[in-house]
């Protein structure tokens, strides 16, 4: 275990105990050790980054540091004297404060109503003006601009991510946790907060950052901590770091990130005609704004199409317009050479349309279901399946077979719920399930949210066979070295609009940044301008 | 060697089974202290219901025409809750069909014949137009099902008093409140159990089928479990969500029709008995299965017939009710403890 040697931050003084020190940490679930035997020490003016594929037991490990989980074994030792916390309110009395992935914030409320939800220091009678001047106040005095009055359903996420952290810290946090906090934001945004993070623990505080974004961690920590299988498996100052190194820690082994988008020797050669072609498409939601503006796109046969952007800048929209569960307001889809601008998600399936959806738990899967009703969705109404109008449970589980062995996923009893799969198995199911009745195109929106490494890896592959076997895919992706190493062209999202589709050789990472802010491909100077 | 208690995501259907199982012998043993403790003799009372209801053959055909109704309400609310809605409305279908029917009986001529499947239909019928507003206020404006369902049930209610003592009053004056005895009986089928009992089993077994065996029951399975699903796949959530609450309302006015046509034989207010309320908690014990309706039915008649039997051993009415409440109260705590077993494990190694 390495003290912090080498970090550049000024070390506490002799004789200061960590501000959190855990030691023997065990939690165990149904079938599964969460956490077992796990030290941590987090020293005033650090940041510590917590490391690990899912599943390594991060989150278990903070969640008991904030009072969320009892431990089933070990010690929370904070500032020097033993804690234990019987729920986050305690935790955040004693200064420990966490943000989540998913913000907790009342969406209906304004700023300073959800800084001041649940607040023993809010007073019990205050007019909405003097709560959003108490919150301006703070607002400056932590140096993390927000806007009192405006509602939080009108803010971006990075303003949200804002407000959640000022949430914490106006309770006088020590320790602030954020779980995965770039995931949602644009690189500048994720600049500020890693500037606001330098200046809280410059004032003799900590932060813990769990993340499998292994750059950002060496950019951003003092030191990192590994957690695999949920038991510590090191914690070493950054300086001593590099990306192989922590990323073999994490999965047990050497991982190679390589280029995908070589071509195997059998491999069918890109199309010349396009498999899905859109024409001027604009979609409006409900009130009339137009959520994807005047795309025009085509996807050629055997060829990866990444999408890059911002999440909410029309990913969603995209991925449902080009599997047919969205219609366009206007504008045309060519699919194979046939017009199907009418046609719904069912006729799209048909037509050999795969789709990997954002969520798969709320909308590829119905959870509370059996494996087997899950697997035959998008073949149960054909032979062997279904014939005629009848419905054949025996086929239905031999097919769940099939697909359940080769996405190698263990199924030990095919009518239990799909819920009770993780979620990386999950993944695979659905994606190997999409597989086989994409044709045509797969259509695969963050197809690695919340997957580890190695499950990320096996995705990749399938995406490359089938790529290989002449399907056109697009993958929508936050993570631009995944979107490098697999696709043959990167179109940017950007408030609806592509802003420009680049070759992915000798494309620019930085460039594609600047897009991804809202600027347009044509303007390679000025673009080249702003970086300098 | 460490105890612990896990939750499972899903209990084995034979834990749930037997959780039932003790969650139903407890309910009763907790009924019994308490009539032990209001100074009644429980086994006493108990050897008296099991007698009376098991030891002659006219118990048991009591017993048979409770379960008719309890059958086809439970079935009616299990099978809107394939789609994912609750209808709390059997009652008032239930009122819907059984008027429908008594109308057609009583300003139709004909024979029996042709009568019968008559008036069989127009219990449907009645039935479906009963839910058909909540049912297109649910698919196009979204309005909670459990709302207007319920709301419905007292319209239902009043309109058949008002009908039974107003316009449609037995001519013949012979009972109070009530219509004239119908032309047309549904045939026996065994002792007084007329034949509306193997036509509610037939039709919980057919809609079973149809929800296991047919592309239709495969798409509202999962429409009915993630609309969100439904839509990814393509599938018409909204006409799947009318045709079964439609369905589930003919099948709430089909039972109805044979209580009135079978059982009482004319139309008076308070003819159902309760049944479609009582339908919400077959439902429940049956975990939602069409199936399971039939042996949820047939404890609920059960208990109704005990009642009726207390009733005679000066025990008040509302012990029974209590009863039906400690069950469900009971079976709720079962299902729950269903999901948890204790584990043994190995201290943690270091």
């Amino acid at each position: 275990m390495a003290m912090p040697e080498v970090t550049a931050r000024p070390r506490p003084a002799p004789g200061t105990p960590p501000l959190v020190q855990l030691r023997g940490i065990a939690k165990y679930f149904p079938g599964v050790v969460a956490n077992q035997d796990v030290d941590l020490e987090v020293w005033p003016g650090e940041i510590h980054a917590l490391l690990g594929e899912n599943g390594a037991g991060k989150s278990t490990l903070m969640n008991i540091l904030t009072g969320i989980y009892q431990p089933d074994a070990g010690e929370i030792i904070i500032d020097g004297y033993l804690k234990s916390f019987a729920s986050p309110v305690e935790a955040i009395a004693a200064g420990i404060g966490m943000v989540h992935q998913h913000f907790k914030l009342v969406r209906a409320f304004t700023v300073a109503e959800n800084i001041h939800l649940g607040w023993s220091e809010t007073p019990r009678r205050i007019s909405p003006q003097e709560l959003e001047a108490r919150t301006a106040q703070l607002s400056a005095s932590l140096n993390l601009a927000v806007r009192p009055g405006a509602r939080v359903d009108e803010l971006s996420t990075g303003e949200q991510q804002r407000v959640e952290i000022l949430r914490v810290l106006a309770r006088k946090a020590r320790v602030l946790i954020l779980d995965e906090p770039t995931a949602v934001l644009t690189p500048s945004e994720a600049r500020e907060l890693f500037k606001a993070l330098k200046e809280f623990v410059a004032r003799g505080n900590a932060v813990i950052f769990i993340s499998h974004k292994l750059d950002e961690v060496l950019e951003i920590s003092d030191r990192i901590t590994v957690l695999r299988g949920g038991h510590k498996v090191a914690t070493e100052p950054t300086s001593a770091c590099s990306e192989t190194m922590l990323a073999k820690l994490m999965v047990g082994h050497e991982i190679v990130l390589d280029d995908l988008r070589a071509r195997g020797p059998n491999a069918v050669a890109r199309s010349n005609e396009p498999v899905v072609g859109l024409r001027e498409v604009t979609v409006r939601d409900g009130s009339g704004h137009a959520v994807l503006n005047n795309i025009s796109l085509d996807i050629a046969g055997g060829e990866i199409l990444g999408i890059a952007g911002v999440a909410g800048n029309g990913q969603k929209e995209l991925s449902e317009l080009l599997t047919g569960m969205r219609v366009a307001s206007s504008g045309q889809i060519m699919l194979g050479g046939r017009d199907v601008s009418a046609s719904g998600a069912a006729d799209f399936a048909d037509f050999g349309v795969g789709h990997i959806p954002e969520d798969r738990l709320r909308s590829g899967l119905a959870p509370a279901l059996s494996v087997t009703d899950n697997a035959v969705i998008r073949e149960y109404d054909r032979p062997p399946v279904s014939l005629g109008p009848w419905y054949r449970p025996r086929a239905a589980a031999a097919l769940a077979r099939k697909i359940a062995e080769a996405a190698s996923v263990m199924v030990p009893n095919y009518s239990m719920p799909i819920r009770n799969l993780s979620g990386g198995n999950q993944q695979r199911f659905v994606a190997r399930r999409e597989m086989r009745i994409a044709t045509k195109l797969l259509v695969a929106a963050y197809p690695s949210r919340g997957l580890d490494v190695g499950a990320i890896n096996t995705m990749m592959r399938y995406f490359v066979e089938l790529r290989d076997a002449g399907v056109g895919i697009v993958v929508i992706s936050e993570e631009l070295e995944e979107l490098f190493n697999l696709s043959d062209r990167i179109a940017v999202m950007f408030h609806g609009e592509i802003m420009g589709i680049v070759d992915t050789a000798g494309a620019d990472i930085e460039r594609i940044g600047l897009m991804m802010g809202g600027q347009r491909a044509t303007s390679p100077a000025r673009a080249a301008a702003m970086v300098h | 060697m460490a105890i612990r208690v896990q939750r499972l995501p899903s209990a084995s259907p034979a834990i749930a089974l037997a959780a039932r199982a003790i969650a139903i012998l407890l309910a009763l043993v907790t009924a019994g202290l308490l009539l032990a403790a209001g100074g009644a003799q429980p086994l006493k009372l108990a050897q008296q219901v099991l007698k009376s209801t098991f030891g002659s053959g006219f118990g048991l055909e009591d017993v048979g025409l409770l379960v008719t109704p309890l059958i086809l309400t439970g079935l009616s609310v299990a099978v809107a809750l394939r789609i994912g809605a609750w209808n709390i409305g059997a009652e008032g279908q239930f009122y819907a069909g059984a008027f429908a029917a008594t109308g057609v009986a009583l300003f139709i001529p004909g024979p029996a014949i042709v009568m019968l499947p008559l008036m069989f239909v127009a219990g449907a019928l009645g039935g479906l137009v009963w839910i058909l507003v909540p049912t297109l206020a649910r698919a196009y404006a979204d309005v909670s099902e459990l709302i207007t369902t319920l709301l419905l049930n007292f319209v239902a209610t009043l309109l058949v008093y008002y009908v039974a003592t107003g316009p449609w009053l037995d001519p013949g004056g012979h009972a109070l409140g009530t219509t004239a005895r119908l032309k047309h009986d549904i045939p026996e089928f065994i002792g007084m159990v007329h034949w509306g009992f193997p036509i509610a089993m037939l039709l919980a077994v057919i809609t079973a089928a149809a929800f296991s065996f047919t592309r239709w029951g495969y798409e509202v399975r999962i429409a009915g479990s993630n609309p969100q699903a439904a839509k990814y796949a393509g599938m018409p959530f909204r006409r799947h969500l009318i045709v079964v609450m439609l369905l589930s309302g003919a099948i709430a006015g089909i039972a109805g029709m044979l209580e009135v046509a079978g059982t009482v034989h004319r139309l008076q207010g308070g003819i159902s008995n309760n049944f479609g309320y009582l339908g919400i908690m077959v439902a429940v014990l049956a975990r939602g299965s069409c199936i399971g309706v039939i042996a949820g039915a047939a404890l609920m008649a059960v208990i109704l017939n005990s009642g009726i039997i207390l009733q005679t051993q000066g025990v008040n009415t509302s012990t029974v009710l209590a009863i039906t409440g400690l069950i469900l109260f009971f079976t709720a705590i079962g299902d729950e403890l269903a999901h948890f077993r204790i584990v043994s494990s190995k201290p943690a190694e270091a």
